[in-house]
């Protein structure tokens, strides 16, 4: 259908419409309108991907000034692919029905392997790809650079951004690693040694263009071509690289001091944090290291590699990781943190040092896209509470909304199990995890539902070491060959390709109709990309709050920095983080409206208004008061009562009208009132 | 005594049931067992009520065998002769082994099948009355192509039931016990048995190379015990473990078969570009486990494994009959490239995933994609033999546009038409009750006869039509057993011409109906007679 948003011309691929949909596009075309960002929630499977995709496409072509690029980010392959195969849908239906050809570019990345392709990128009307392509600098700098201002962004799924974020900045270093520079340093000398033998003047032209400084980059940046690397600070391209590392040898030697003094700092016997300044004094100190090298070290390190006509720099990714490390700890004084642990937590007998150079502050990566792009969209199905969004991001949109899912029927049914049939609490928190009788009140639930939930039941733990645990203790009570009477089981392992067998197999056990359970993980990647759409996902279960494993050293400093740079207190934090895992996990089994699910929390915690209140709008309307603390008995009631009314038959005609709408529908004026209130704005 | 009329198969003396003395009898139908010094049975048990025997371990003091029936109850009995105590529990034991799986598989399948075609269908019901009770035709020969009719209908039904599934639980109720001197004890029966054969074939491999000639059967579930005990938790696969070579072997099959469906393939999922040494990892790979750990995923393996196993044990039956049928439909000369032209799977996931079923009309019936066996023969076609009886398209385009023209340029000649008189008495003519119209205006058959003979008739002409499907299915005639049922298909013929047409003929007769109700069935067989007798006659002069 054609559909008129705002003035706007969209062409929708479908026959019908969901409301929300409707309500989407227009938040998303104020935002375009006022060339701003967007932090937007909508349900999953409730079309927002087309809904997107239609309404910037319909955006670009009909103002090709102001917008003349769509860059759609996602996390996984799949999403990418699927992200393409609606492009393709949309495309397909404006040939058919504008009657000509389109003209339009679209391009997806989902490899490495394709890095080489930068020319179409720019030439692209929309190009699909990965988050790194865009967060990470290091590909960022090869990719996405060149990209126009006038695009739109979008991250789809975009729940975990501040860590991927995180995860591009951070640098970890073992003796592996310094061990392995050393060998790339040796090979850079030999290298350097034969060509000053046999074409001294290629180092001599190397020299002189680093006398010039990095001014060639510094054009770039100042006529805005170029998406500004966080890994190159601005500083260094007003500069020339410092003497004391322009020739190759200097700088090859200069490698070599550093080194050592890296390998220095894991001789050590007990945990060190120091900031980064504490470090950049350290080394002077000790080895009189100045800063201003160090910043120059990455740039230095990548036009010594070019000089020497270095294939493979994949061989060289020890030392491009040590010298990003110099750049980046000597460029943030703020935002990173230096932990050096000279041996694992379990393992306090094995000498395995690591120096953890983390990134506590997700904005500093994210910072230029922000900075360079006009429209920014952060979108995803479980984004509350969303003004956190921007606060840990530290950037500013323009609309903020997260939007119900309308329903004809209620299709999903949160409950909060609180209590087993014997009164005993049951939570996964620190003091009763190892508690017998919640493992055991646990078992029964999983047990009593597996009788009632037809095919498939995914259940998720909050780490492997805790699933592991109950399921050996369930298995020494028994408790699982019960539940075998009435379902195979299928576990999550550490290892992707048992995962993936078992994964395939429960889907198989599901389609035939015999029925699966699938005990799973949050923060796993089954909980972060497989859907258990319709049969595949009949009841997802929630044990315990999947909080992160807090004694790490690295989350205790970013908590510390979250703290004092934002002021977001430690448990706010920790809570957000965990409900966003835990509203994904639920999310999986609900992928549409004509499916249905039940959502089970199993934690009495999860009554409590602070952890409640932060799962997504969508979720949260459909708590009731009398859901809050149920025992298994009652759990078990509801839920059947709940499987009974969704088996009924479940036809358009129960939907026109509420939560689908026909074009006409959709133009009168009470609809559009209705519609209004779709979405929630913050 | 009712036990006189039954053969007793083995008698036991000294036999203790609650503590009394007995007998134990052993009989083709049930066991039973009598106090000392009575002459009636206090114990009876059919063996179709039995659900299985358990006998007490070897060494203990009691030498006791246990029956446990499907209701739950259980009846013990303990031998007590002490020099001949544990002869004589094997040899009842031994002797039940045998009897009880007979008893349990012998609920006559078929013939509740076909009393349940019969209830269900009345038409069939009839027509089992008229061919088979008035003995037109003999029972086998009635449900002989039945049968086979109907497996073809409900193709799964019949012949390809479906197999029943393995409970994922089926180990659970082995678990074993203590007996209370460092041993374990489990309990094992038939089914259990095949079930651990159907889940883990390599087992039933091992047993068929082993038992009995190197190992006794107890000997052979002992160790497979020991070593399934170790198999969990892979602590310990020694060498003289003959079952070491299965988990191997097992576990070679799950590395060779891979994800099918690259949309839960997890080694893909992840767009990877963070290089070795980049993101904030809260813990380190290959950090290693602690003994507890290591075993608690050796058990989650293990389930992950047997639930694999009990998934495949139940596909297995339906593959492998399913590849038969393929193979036997390429073996009529038909490759299997239709997989060529089948959407990969990949493309079909993934449209999957992005369909919203409620947001489209539904685009008419769903379309089966065209299956073909063998290409070449769907792009050359069919080559016509008779080619110039076939008017091609373009002929009939021609014609076509030839009417629509003729009858375009149409114009009615009002003054050649004819009078109004005799156009009226032309409609008059063919209206109901015209002259011309005789024909419809007769009394049905419906009017004539009465419901009786109505009914009467119809079974005779679904009876006759059974005869003759019969009679027309044995040609072409080329096997020996095709003859000879093709010459009795036409004496069952004659036979029902005589007993059932010709006493109805004579009915109605006598009911001054008109003969030629009958005149359509007696066409029908005569045809039939035509047929064989042209057959006969062929078949004579070639042996001759």
């Amino acid at each position: 259908m054609k559909l008129n948003i705002d003035g706007l011309l969209v062409y929708f691929p479908y026959d019908y419409i969901y409301p929300e949909q409707y309500s989407y596009m227009l938040e998303l075309k104020r935002t375009l309108d006022a060339k701003g960002h967007g932090v937007l929630e909508m349900p999953s499977g409730t079309g927002k991907t087309i809904s997107l995709l239609s309404l910037i496409v319909a955006y670009q072509r009909t103002y090709p000034l102001e917008v003349t690029k769509l860059i759609y980010c996602s996390r996984t392959v799949p999403e990418i692919e699927k992200v393409i195969e609606e492009l393709r849908k949309l495309m397909e239906f404006y040939t058919k029905e504008t009657g000509e050809k389109n003209n339009f570019l679209a391009l997806a990345l989902s490899s490495r392997k394709n890095l080489c392709i930068h020319p179409e990128i720019l030439h692209a009307n929309i190009v699909v790809y990965s988050y790194h392509y865009l967060l990470d600098p290091k590909i960022a700098d090869l990719v996405s650079k060149e990209l126009a201002k006038k695009s739109v962004v979008v991250f789809d799924e975009a729940h975990n951004i501040d860590n991927v974020c995180i995860d591009s900045m951070s640098v970890n270093i073992t003796r592996r690693t310094l061990d392995r520079c050393q060998t790339n340093v040796e090979t850079l000398q030999n290298t350097i040694q034969r060509i000053k033998e046999t074409d001294a003047a290629k180092l001599r032209e190397e020299y002189r263009r680093l006398v010039e400084g990095l001014k060639e980059a510094n054009v770039a940046r100042e006529t805005d071509i170029y998406l500004s690397n966080p890994v190159l600070p601005d500083e260094i391209l007003q500069e020339a690289v410092p003497g004391s590392i322009r020739t190759a040898e200097h700088f090859v030697g200069f490698l070599k001091r550093f080194l050592e003094y890296l390998k220095a700092r894991l001789r050590i016997h007990h945990v060190v944090q120091e900031s980064s300044p504490q470090f950049l004094k350290d080394i002077y100190e000790k080895v009189c290291i100045d800063r201003k090298p160090l910043r120059f070290c990455a740039e230095r390190l990548r036009s010594l590699l070019r000089t020497l006509e270095i294939a493979d720099i994949a061989d060289f990714s020890a030392v491009t990781l040590i010298s990003n490390f110099a750049t980046l700890v000597s460029t943030y004084s703020k935002g990173f943190t230096i932990i050096i642990e000279p041996f694992e937590d379990k393992t306090p007998t094995i000498v395995n040092p690591v120096l953890h150079f983390s990134c506590m502050d997700p904005s500093i990566a994210i910072k230029p896209v922000f900075e360079r792009f006009q429209s920014v969209i952060i979108t995803s199905g479980t984004l509350s509470p969303l003004d956190i969004y921007p606060r840990i991001l530290d950037f500013r949109p323009v609309t903020m909304a997260s939007f119900t899912m309308t329903l004809a029927r209620t299709c999903l049914c949160p409950l909060i199990v609180g209590r087993g049939n014997d009164q005993v609490a049951m939570s996964s928190k620190f003091e009763t995890r190892e508690d017998f009788a919640v493992i055991r009140n646990y078992g029964n639930l999983l047990l009593e539902m597996s009788a009632i939930v037809p095919d498939g039941i995914v259940a998720f733990f909050t780490s492997y070491v805790y699933m592991e645990n109950i399921v050996a203790s369930w298995y020494e009570q028994g408790i699982l060959e019960n539940i075998q009477r009435n379902k195979l089981i299928f576990i999550e392992t550490q290892d992707a390709a048992e995962t993936s067998m078992a994964l395939e197999k429960y889907q198989e056990a599901c389609e035939n109709g015999r029925g699966a359970i699938l005990l799973s993980v949050a923060r796993g990647k089954v909980s972060e990309g497989i859907d258990f759409v319709h049969h595949f996902g009949r009841a997802v279960i929630m044990f315990g709050v999947p909080y992160v494993y807090t004694q790490s050293r690295i989350l205790k400093a970013r908590l510390e920095y979250l703290r004092d740079q934002f002021q977001i207190r430690e448990n706010d934090f920790l809570t957000f983080d965990a409900m966003r895992h835990a509203a994904q996990c639920v999310g999986r089994a609900i992928r549409g409206k004509t499916d249905y699910g039940l959502m089970i929390f199993a934690d009495k915690r999860y009554a409590r208004a602070d952890k409640r209140g932060k799962l997504p709008r969508w979720i949260q309307e459909h708590i009731t008061d009398g859901s809050l603390n149920l025992t298994i008995d009652e759990t078990v009631q509801l839920s059947k009562h709940f499987l009974r009314q969704m088996a009924q038959p479940f036809r358009r005609e129960d939907q026109l009208g509420l939560s689908l709408l026909t074009l006409e529908q959709l133009q009168s004026e009470e609809m559009l009132q209705k519609i209004s209130q779709i979405a929630q704005q913050v | 005594m009712a036990a006189l009329s039954e053969e007793v198969l083995l008698v036991v003396k000294r036999v203790r049931q609650r503590k009394q003395d007995g007998t134990l009898y052993l009989m083709t139908e049930r066991i039973a067992w009598g106090p000392e010094g009575k002459d009636r049975f206090t114990v009876s048990h059919l063996y179709a009520d039995i659900r299985c025997q358990k006998i007490s371990p070897d060494g203990k003091a009691k030498i006791q065998l246990q029956l446990v029936l499907h209701t739950g109850e259980s009846t013990t009995f303990h031998f007590a002769n002490e020099s001949t105590a544990l002869k004589d529990r094997d040899a009842a034991k031994d002797l039940l082994q045998q009897l009880l799986p007979k008893f349990k598989k012998k609920a006559n399948k078929e013939l509740e099948e076909k009393n349940r075609m019969l209830q269900e269908d009345p038409v069939l019901f009839q027509l089992y009355k008229d061919l088979v009770v008035s003995q037109v035709i003999s029972a086998e020969e009635f449900w002989a192509s039945r049968l086979k009719l109907n497996s073809v209908d409900h193709a799964l039904s019949n012949n390809n039931k479906q197999e029943v599934g393995i409970s994922a639980a089926f180990l659970a109720d082995i678990r074993p016990q203590t007996d209370g001197c460092n041993g374990l004890k489990y309990n094992l029966t038939s089914d259990i048995i095949e079930s651990i054969f159907r889940t883990y074939p390599a087992v039933k491999q091992k047993y068929a190379e082993n038992v009995p000639h190197n190992l006794t059967e107890k000997e052979f579930w002992t160790r497979f015990f020991q070593s399934h005990y170790f198999h969990r938790d892979r602590i310990n696969t020694g060498q003289q473990d003959i079952f070491s070579e299965c988990a191997k072997q097992d576990e070679k099959v799950s590395h060779l078969s891979c994800v099918k469906n690259p949309m839960v393939d997890l080694m893909s999922l992840e767009d990877k570009t963070l290089d070795e040494g980049y993101g904030s990892l809260t813990a380190l790979p290959n950090s290693s486990k602690t003994v507890k750990e290591n075993s608690n995923s050796a058990i989650i393996k293990r389930f992950n494994h047997h639930s694999a196993m009990v998934l495949a044990a139940g596909l297995r039956k339906v593959e492998a009959s399913s590849d038969q049928a393929s193979e036997t439909s390429s073996t009529d000369g038909n490759s299997r490239d239709s997989d060529f032209f089948q959407p990969p799977i990949k493309k079909v996931k993934l449209q999957e995933a992005i369909e919203y079923e409620d947001l489209q009309n539904e685009s008419g019936p769903k379309t089966i994609a065209l299956n073909l066996k063998k290409s070449d023969r769907y792009s050359h076609g069919p080559v016509p033999l008779q080619s110039h009886h076939y008017s091609t398209s373009q002929d009939i385009i021609n014609s076509v546009s030839c009417i629509q023209e003729e009858i375009s340029c149409y114009k009615p000649c009002l003054t050649r038409v004819m009078s109004s008189s005799a156009a009226s008495s032309a409609i008059t003519a063919l209206s109901p009750g015209g002259v011309l119209m005789q024909a419809g205006a007769q009394q049905t058959i419906s009017q004539l006869v009465s419901t009786d003979v109505q009914s009467e008739l119809k079974h005779l002409y679904t009876a006759a039509g059974e005869l003759l499907r019969h009679f027309w299915s044995c040609f072409p005639v080329n096997t020996p057993f095709l003859e000879e049922k093709v010459v009795k298909m036409q004496s069952n013929l004659e036979r029902f011409q005589s007993t059932k047409l010709h006493p109805f003929q004579e009915k109605i007769q006598r009911e001054y109906l008109s003969t030629n109700l009958t005149n359509h069935v007696e066409e029908m067989i005569q045809a039939a007679y035509n047929k064989f007798h042209a057959w006969q006659t062929r078949r004579m002069l070639r042996k001759t």
